[in-house]
Parts: C-alpha cells; structure tokens; sequence
C-alpha cells in the first residue's frame, strides 16, 4: 500500500478508492471524551436469564454433537477414499519407479562414456606434463654437474700454489724475504701511493700555481 | 462522628471479596486449615468451598498472587485430588469463612454426598431435518445407510465434573433432545403452544 502522502501530493490527478476502517485503532487508548463514559449493564430479569441459559446450553450441546458426527464422517470418508485408491496408486507407484530407473541407468551410462573419454584426454596430458618436468629435471642436474666439474679442475689447477707441509719452509723464508706493505696514502687527484715508507714525488706545478 | 461515605465509579463487576493473598497474607500461618470460598460458585445451592492445605508465597513481579493448594469442594462433591490455586488468585472473588460457621458448611456438604448419581447420556437423536438428509447422502456418496439416527455426544473436560457421563450401554437419569423441551420459567411463554 502506498503512503497516505504520497497520494497526496501526486502531480496529476488520480482517482482512486481507498477502503479504510473507520475506526480508533486497537492500540490506542480511550478517546478522551469517552473516558467517564460507563456503559450501562443490561438488565435480564431472573426468569428471563434462567430460561436463555437453559436454551443456550440445549442448543450448545447439539451442536456439539452435531459437529463431531460430521467431522468424524469427514474423516471416515477420507480413510475410506485412500484405501481404495491405495490399489490403484500403489500400481502407478510401480510404473513410475521402473521408469525412473530405466532413465536413471541410461543418464548412468552416458556420463559413463562422457568419464572415460575425458580420463584419456586428462591422463595423456599428465603424462606429457611429467615428461616434461623429467626432461627438465635431467638438463638441470647436466648442468650443475657440469658447473661442478669445472669447478674442480679450476681447484685442481689452483692447488700447486696451495701451501703444503712440504714446502712451509719455503714458503715461510719467501714471505719473510719479501714483506709486503698494505699502507697507502691518496692524494687529491686519487693517486695511489703504497707503502708507509714510500717517498712521496713533489709535485712541481703545485709551486707554482701556489 | 459519621462514617465515610464511599463512593464507587467506574464499570460494575460480579467479583465480590478480596483477593487470595489479601485474606491469606493477614492471616495466622498463612490461614493454613481455615476454609474460602469463591463467590461466584455460591450461585450453585449445592455448597462449594476451599480448605486451606499449603500457602506459597510469590516474587515481587507478582505481588497480586498466591500459589494455594486447597481441599476442593465444589457443588457438594469433594475433589479427589488437592487444586492449585494460582492462576485465578488475583481475582477479588474470595471470602473467608468465619471459624464458627466452618462446621454448618461441612455439615451442609454432608447432606448433598449420598445423593442419587446424575448420569448424562453419550448419544443424542438427531434432528428432524437432518434425518431426512442423512438418508440421501450416505446413499449418493454410497455409504451404508443409518438405522438409528443417533450421534455421539461429546463433554468438555473439567476436574469439577459433578455429573457422571454414561459408559457403553448405561441408562442415563437425564435426557438431551433436540426439541425446546420444558422451559424454566412458564410465564415468559404465556399464550404460546407449546408442542
């Protein structure tokens, strides 16, 4: 239902019905002009009031009984229509279950077909995918044996400069013989000069630019 | 000195007393032993009333009610069973009875225990018209055909049952038909014939 508002304050007319209840809404409390308002009690005389109890219970009591006897007969009818078409539908249940199973079997055995065609398809492309990786694999393991070899034999060349046992003496007199000096100094112009004893060269232009 | 005029407004009401716990709560041990009554079974001229056996009180959310277990009378019939008073223990319908006329009411009650027994009847005829029908339909929807036209009666449940319903093939002492039957009060049929 659209808001009140809305329909008011339409552009163009609309003629339209709208069914309301004219009436305070239940939640509301009494209306202010009804609040002292006290509703007169009726006023049944005795012999009046007996006889209306008597004639409302009679009447209750058969229709009590009225209504249970045709809910009971609902009811019975009811069983009674399903057992005899229980027969009938337990015949058409058959039917319908061998049917179903037939279909099911067919779709069974052609998603069957569709698996296998598609596992051939997948295993021929593991297979190729795992061959490539061993391929790969051998070339990798080629090539850091090869690295490796290489290395040795650079090794291997280098090892008649290593010291050994044999000629620690040797080795020990030579570098005694020729000491090395690590300390240098560096000039303005980035010229390396080695050795701390080193007798540095005196520039000439250097006097006389100065 | 005049007494207080008191003046009530508002709706009228059939309740008259106080309420459970009005009576109970002033009383020595919560009135244990001391016997009320509801005023509005008092419209029965059998005696109904209630002794007093255990008083519960309850929580202050609840402070209109009592939880009472009462020896119940009802109709000159004693219950079996104690009754739980405490759905209907706000309602200000109870009135106390004064110790000295405790034993007239028991006495009352003792004359309406040896009383013939009311058996109501299972089954009720059934209406004229419906006679007639039934006899149409059960042979259009091809059931079998009704004898006796007689259906089931049914009774709602209620633990003060005073009146006995009729088991198998017992002979009721009341009869239900589906005429007016005898009115109470003749005068209100004056100048009407009456079948």
């Amino acid at each position: 239902m659209l808001p009140k508002k809305l329909l008011l304050k339409r552009s163009c007319p609309l003629i339209m019905q709208i069914a309301e209840f004219h009436r305070k809404p239940r939640w509301l409390p009494v209306a202010k002009s009804k609040i002292y308002r006290i509703p007169k009690r009726p006023e049944i005389s005795e012999e009046e009031r007996l006889e209306l109890l008597r004639i409302n219970n009679n009447y209750k009591t058969q229709m009590r009984a009225i209504r249970r006897f045709y809910h009971e007969e609902m009811i019975k009818e009811k069983s009674s229509l399903e057992s005899a078409s229980s027969e009938m539908s337990q015949k058409l249940e058959a039917e319908e279950w061998e049917r179903c199973v037939q279909i099911n079997e067919q779709w069974n055995k052609q998603v069957a077909a569709e698996r296998e065609e598609r596992r051939k398809i997948e295993l021929a492309a593991m297979e190729e995918y795992a061959l490539k990786r061993m391929e790969a694999k051998d070339k990798e393991l080629q090539e850091r044996i090869l690295k490796a070899s290489e290395k040795i034999k650079r090794e291997k060349e280098l090892s008649s400069t290593f010291i050994t046992p044999d000629n620690l003496e040797a080795a020990i007199d030579h570098a005694l013989a020729n000491p090395v000096d690590y300390n240098f100094a560096i000039d303005l112009k980035g010229n390396i000069i080695s050795g701390r004893d080193t007798q540095i060269p005196k520039p000439e232009k250097t006097q006389a630019t100065v | 000195m005049s007494s207080p005029v008191i003046k009530y407004v508002g709706r009228t009401t059939n309740f008259k007393g106080k309420t459970l716990w009005e009576i109970v709560g002033s009383l020595k041990n919560y009135g244990v032993g001391r016997i009320i009554v509801r005023s509005v079974f008092q419209r029965y001229s059998e005696p109904s009333f209630m002794k007093i056996v255990k008083v519960e009180t309850c929580p202050d959310e609840e402070r209109r009610r009592v939880r009472v277990w009462v020896e119940k009378t009802f109709r000159g019939r004693k219950l079996p069973n104690l009754t739980e008073i405490y759905r209907t223990s706000y309602k200000p319908d109870y009135n106390l009875i004064p110790k000295h006329e405790e034993v007239k009411l028991l006495e009352s009650a003792k004359s309406y225990e040896n009383l013939p027994e009311v058996i109501l009847p299972n089954s009720i005829e059934m209406p004229p018209l419906m006679k007639k029908f039934i006899v149409k339909d059960h042979e259009k929807k091809g059931l079998e055909v009704i004898k006796d036209y007689v259906m089931p009666l049914s009774y709602h449940y209620s633990p003060n049952r005073v009146k006995r319903i009729a088991k198998g093939d017992e002979k009721p002492t009341v009869q239900f038909t589906m005429a007016l039957g005898t009115p109470v009060s003749p005068s209100l049929y004056e100048g009407v014939q009456l079948q």
